[in-house]
């Protein structure tokens, strides 16, 4: 059994660009949903597509996109770089509802006593919405987290399996039953399972302690 | 001095217009969905308003000239409903933060706050921690740490229980000993707005009907509505002529006080208060009396304690006149169920309004 150390690191590297990116992304426009009064169903909707959208489908529309579309100089298509920003948009329903959710279990009258107290938008965000909301942020970046590990079509689409650059865990594990090593898939998916498994735990345990509060 | 005078044609229509001076406390009193409460939030900004607001020198809102200034930038000290204290911070935090938005060093004003209103105790807990009465003190103390122009409180009272509303009602009169601001009370209890304003406005339907001091409103209601909304119980129609009013199917007719305000017959309503009926007890008293006698009879009398209401059937009329007495003051008179007096309306204390529409029969 071998357990692709490779793949491993590069998914957990992708895993952290995509929270360092999307979670003050995910919590601006989640803020900015919680507080609009119209015309947000459509922006709902539109985010929350991923969820719904099988991966090979997105994986390919994201393709044809990024394909002719180069960052710093660098393609998009089968690069790390287009693989963190793939990444971003697959996790934006799992990132951005969480901490919509939050933000919009704040009391409406609590926002307004900050607004009352002389707070400008900015301090009432730093001082009351954000320390309420951080129970759902934390449980967003878990569950990006454990959803990165885990993706599959989307990465294959955009990113191929080339080894060091876009290959991840998931493909590691599919390429191995591929060639019949099946000790190393069961080992590499239990590692998935028992990460995943934390991951997710911790994430319901800071969820039940805010009903419980 | 808060000065608002709001205007809208549109949508929910609005005519609104009060002043409250500094050290005087306003109720603003109404039905439910009567926009006393799209005021209150309308000053402070919270609510879409149009019209002119101003407090102090500052003008907070002129729809004319597009001047808007945000809550944020209003100094006033809102009390909300449900207290709305900052769940996830200790009372001494929440208190400090109006001081930090001033950018002041919060902490030794905090607690001159929590002393003041005698809960320094509590400092260190959570909103969740202390009881409802003792909210609502953090919640008042929030709202004044911030040094407002004014203090808005949007039915305070009515979440609590009766100790804790006392206990709050003495916090209030202490603080209006201490500090000298307008401060705008909206309620639906209309006893309440009697028991602490200075002055009242009558909101319905998004218009202020008559602003006055609670005894006036009371006593004189500008129309039959304010007189209906704040509960007149002697709540009469009639027909006015000269000095002259004429009550019921019979015409029952009435010496009133003539202010030459109305010229020909005209369909008035009228009240009279409770305080001004009196009960004739002896022959001696009713000679005394040459006018505005009316024969009654007791149709219903209603314990409630110490006070009982006297429901009296007025002879040759529909109507029926409600009184109010002391249990003993009704032994003395003999009253009960089926008794017979003569009673006496003061001409004086007969108020003639114009007549909106017709009222029901009650």
């Amino acid at each position: 059994m071998t357990i692709d150390t490779q793949a491993l690191i590069l998914t957990l590297k992708l895993a952290f660009f995509t929270l360092l990116f999307l979670i003050p992304f995910g919590i601006w426009v989640a803020y900015h949903l919680a507080s609009m009064q119209k015309g947000k169903s459509f922006l709902e909707a539109t985010l929350a597509l991923p969820l719904v959208l099988p991966p090979t489908v997105l994986g390919y529309y994201l393709l044809v996109s990024f394909s002719n579309v180069t960052l710093f100089n660098e393609p998009l298509t089968f690069t790390f770089t287009g693989l963190v920003i793939a990444s971003i948009i697959f996790n934006l329903p799992f990132a951005i509802q969480p901490i919509q959710r939050a933000f919009e279990a704040i009391p409406q009258d609590v926002r307004e006593a900050a607004q009352c107290s002389g707070l400008s938008p900015w301090q009432a965000f730093k001082l009351i919405d954000l320390p309420l909301a951080w129970r759902g942020i934390v449980s967003a970046a878990v569950i990006t987290f454990a959803h990165t590990l885990g993706e599959f079509g989307v990465i294959l689409m955009i990113g191929g399996s080339i080894p060091g650059e876009t290959k991840t865990i998931a493909i590691s594990i599919y390429d191995s039953v591929q060639n019949m090593d099946h000790a190393s898939a069961s080992g590499m998916s239990l590692l998935l399972l028992i990460i995943s498994l934390l991951a997710i735990t911790w994430s319901y345990q800071l969820t039940s302690k805010k009903r419980a509060a | 001095m808060l000065k608002v005078q709001l205007q809208r044609s549109t949508g929910f229509p609005m005519h609104i217009d009060f002043e409250c001076a500094p050290g005087e406390l306003h109720v603003l009193v109404g039905p439910s969905g009567s926009g006393k409460t799209t005021t209150l939030r309308g000053i402070a900004g919270l609510s879409d308003v149009s019209g002119v607001i101003q407090c102090k020198d500052q003008v907070w809102l002129d729809s004319a000239e597009k001047v808007f200034v945000p809550t944020h930038r209003r100094s006033i000290g809102f009390l909300f409903q449900n207290y709305a204290l900052f769940p996830h911070l200790t009372v001494l935090e929440n208190v400090s933060i109006p001081l930090m938005a001033r950018k002041q060093s919060s902490r030794d004003e905090a607690l001159r706050w929590l002393e003041r209103l005698r809960i320094a105790d509590l400092a260190n807990r959570l909103p969740s921690e202390i009881s409802g009465g003792q909210q609502q003190r953090v919640a008042l103390a929030r709202a004044l740490a911030r040094d407002p122009h004014a203090l808005l409180l949007d039915e305070p009272f009515s979440a609590v229980d009766a100790p804790t509303r006392q206990n709050l009602y003495e916090a209030l009169s202490e603080l209006r000993e201490a500090v000298s601001l307008p401060i705008v009370l909206v309620t639906h209890d209309l006893n309440e707005a009697i028991r602490l304003g200075d002055r009242i406005t009558v909101i319905d339907h998004g218009k202020s009907l008559q602003t006055s001091d609670p005894h006036h409103l009371l006593d004189k209601p500008r129309n039959a509505r304010v007189a209906e909304l704040v509960g007149s119980p002697n709540l009469f129609e009639g027909l006015y002529e000269e000095g002259r009013l004429s009550w019921g199917k019979r015409g029952l007719s009435l010496s009133v006080k003539d202010k030459g305000k109305i010229k020909k017959p005209t369909e008035v309503a009228w009240v009279i208060p409770s305080h001004s009926i009196e009960i004739l007890d002896s022959e001696e008293e009713v000679n005394s009396y040459k006018n505005n006698l009316i024969d009654c009879q007791v149709s219903r009398v209603r314990q409630l304690g110490q006070i009982a209401v006297v429901y009296w059937q007025v002879k040759d009329c529909d109507d029926q006149i409600v009184w109010q007495a002391s249990s003993s003051e009704l032994r003395r008179l003999g009253i009960e169920v089926g008794a017979q007096k003569k009673i006496y309306l003061n001409p004086e204390q007969i108020h003639i309004m114009p007549i909106k529409f017709h009222l029901k029969n009650t």
